[in-house]
């Protein structure tokens, strides 16, 4: 598979040690966590995932690599269950009412649902971007962007406004909030919401950024803002996005996983590769039909 | 099929047979409605009438600040332990009615809740009296007639509201929100308390308020409890209080118009507060919703 070849995991053997600990130690500590995002770790393995709900089976038996500080991006028609397999990598799957995941998801080695893997911890390690922005409505803008800093604990105070400021930055969202941080964060526009969202997702460092349709609920010059975002994203962090604008799959990602839609209605994973030799030269009938807008 | 321009001007001008039949039984549905409004006001305004012209001439500072038994009497101990008995009620069953609206709605199973919500609906449909009975023939023979038991018998009936009103503002938070909040690696208890109870919480509140009001307002359960008393009561739980309520009930069947006049002070007194509350509460909600 193309990704084994491009994988980049220089990594020394003492980074998935560290990062095994990072991920099962009850205390895991920021300031190690930060260390450990600093060496090239945060590849992820999905290994015959399936996920249902109740009896239903949403997505079924997929395997897939996603190469480390990249962007992978997760098409197909409605309902194929891209959004559902994105929920099971940072365990968000299962806190619906009867939802279960079985396979293996695991991130540099260690397996996200291997028992002595907290999911809280888990979702500290992967964090998520949702469909429609949603910043905490009781708390201003820099209280959004510490929230969760700030609730899972173990970080100064000192510290944290330090967070605050380099997140917006990364986020692209400083210079438009930096008078304001103390205005509620509702009081944003939508795209500058996003991006709040986003900066909040990566103030608590984690590796993994998982993106469920980020731009669907914006308009075309906040998307463009927010695809250019992503993009300076993946220098530091894996990005998995799920969108159904293929253009958007085209423009921002490296990679690109095209699901279907079995006739029981579980998703499957037809193939995956590099995004421009997905959209220009797909292996599958049923992807070509797909990207050239004949079904979906 | 085309209509010409012609018929169209016809349809829309020229009266039809049925035309004026309909208009009279509009007119007639108009009038009926509206005489039934007036009907079902009226009352109210009598009310408040009575009350405000019966009470003004009894509102005099020896009302608000003197005790029954002094030579000019006052009711101030029944304002006095009114405000204990509720207070001390929303203090113990405020928590109680918002924890238990909070696990319903943040972490109970969906079994959990439909078994919660039948309770808290039986709950809500015990009469005062009932509550009152309860307390006087269980708690009364422990804790004597009491502010205590009356405590436990207003607490009965307002933990059921806290924990509804709770459990319903916090189904308004949108699920986003915890998501988000879960997805940052917060914990479930965490999330519960610092996001969705944080978001919800002017709402709890109003629910809180709203409770007091109703506590406020009680009579059964206090009669067959804190059963009323002449003395001024700060802070003695254990020995029977003075409450408005009891001070209208009793004064009302008295023999001296000092006494009945003072019943209608009193229930005024009650009204007022219940009204301001509930506009309060009526400022609240509008402006969350506006802001």
């Amino acid at each position: 598979m193309a990704t084994e070849k491009r994988s980049t995991n220089s990594s020394p053997a003492g980074a998935k040690d560290e990062l095994a600990q990072a991920a099962a130690r009850p205390a895991a500590q920021a300031t190690s966590r930060a260390a450990a995002s600093e060496t090239d770790a945060g590849r992820l393995v999905l290994e015959n995932v399936s996920a249902r709900y109740g009896a239903f089976r949403a997505v079924k038996d997929v395997t897939l690599a996603v190469r480390p500080k990249s962007v992978t991006a997760l098409i197909g028609p409605s309902g194929c269950g891209k959004s559902t397999l994105i929920r099971t990598i940072n365990r968000m799957h299962e806190t619906l009412p009867g939802a279960t995941v079985s396979g293996s998801i695991s991130l540099d080695g260690v397996d996200l649902y291997s028992s002595n893997v907290d999911p809280v911890r888990a979702r500290r390690v992967v964090g998520m971007v949702f469909q429609k922005p949603n910043p905490f409505p009781t708390m201003s803008i820099s209280e959004n962007v510490s929230s969760g800093l700030r609730l899972t604990g173990g970080t100064s105070k000192s510290e944290i406004e330090g967070i605050v400021e380099d997140s917006l930055r990364r986020a692209a969202l400083w210079d438009e909030v930096k008078e304001k941080l103390k205005q509620p964060g509702t009081s944003l526009s939508g795209g500058q919401q996003q991006r709040l969202c986003i900066a909040r997702t990566i103030a608590v460092k984690p590796r993994v950024v998982l993106m469920d349709e980020p731009c669907s609920a914006l308009d075309p010059v906040a998307t463009l803002k927010i695809e250019e975002l992503i993009r300076d994203l993946a220098a530091e962090y894996t990005i998995v996005i799920v969108t159904h604008n293929m253009q958007q799959a085209s423009r921002v990602s490296d990679e690109t996983a095209f699901f279907s839609m079995d006739d029981d209605r579980a998703g499957y994973l037809v193939e995956t590769g590099p995004t421009a030799e997905m959209f220009t030269n797909p292996k599958q009938a049923l992807t070509e039909g797909y990207i050239q807008g004949r079904f979906g | 099929m085309s209509i010409s321009a012609d018929s169209i001007a016809k349809v829309l001008t020229q009266p039809t047979s049925g035309e004026h039949a309909r208009q009279r039984v509009n007119w007639t549905m108009r009038i009926i409605v509206g005489v039934a409004a007036i009907l079902a006001i009226l009352p109210l305004i009598a009310l408040i009438l009575f009350v405000v012209l019966k009470a003004a001439p009894y509102l005099v500072p020896s009302f608000f600040f003197n005790n029954p038994l002094d030579t000019e009497p006052g009711i101030l101990n029944a304002i006095v332990g009114s405000l204990q008995l509720t207070g001390l009620t929303v203090l113990i069953s405020g928590p109680i009615g918002i924890a238990g609206g909070v696990y319903l709605s943040e972490f109970a199973s969906p079994r959990v809740v439909a078994v919660g919500e039948t309770v808290i609906d039986v709950m809500l449909g015990v009469p005062s009296i009932v509550a009152g009975v309860f307390a006087y023939l269980i708690l009364v023979p422990v804790l004597g007639f009491s502010g205590w038991a009356a405590v436990a018998a207003l607490s009965i009936l307002t933990v059921p509201i806290m924990m509804r009103s709770t459990q319903e503002v916090l189904r308004l938070v949108p699920q986003a929100i915890r998501e988000a909040s879960l997805a940052l690696g917060v914990p479930v208890w965490k999330t519960a308390l610092f996001v969705s109870v944080r978001t919800a919480l002017p709402g709890i509140l109003t629910g809180v308020i709203l409770a007091f009001s109703r506590a406020l307002g009680e009579t059964a359960p206090l009669l067959m409890t804190a059963r009323g008393t002449n003395a001024e009561n700060w802070l003695d739980f254990s020995t029977t209080m003075n409450a408005m309520p009891i001070v209208i009930y009793q004064y009302a069947a008295a023999a001296s118009d000092l006494l009945i006049g003072q019943a209608w002070a009193t229930a005024l007194i009650l009204m007022v507060i219940a009204l301001t509350i509930n506009v309060l509460v009526r400022g609240r909600t509008v402006n969350s919703r506006t802001a």
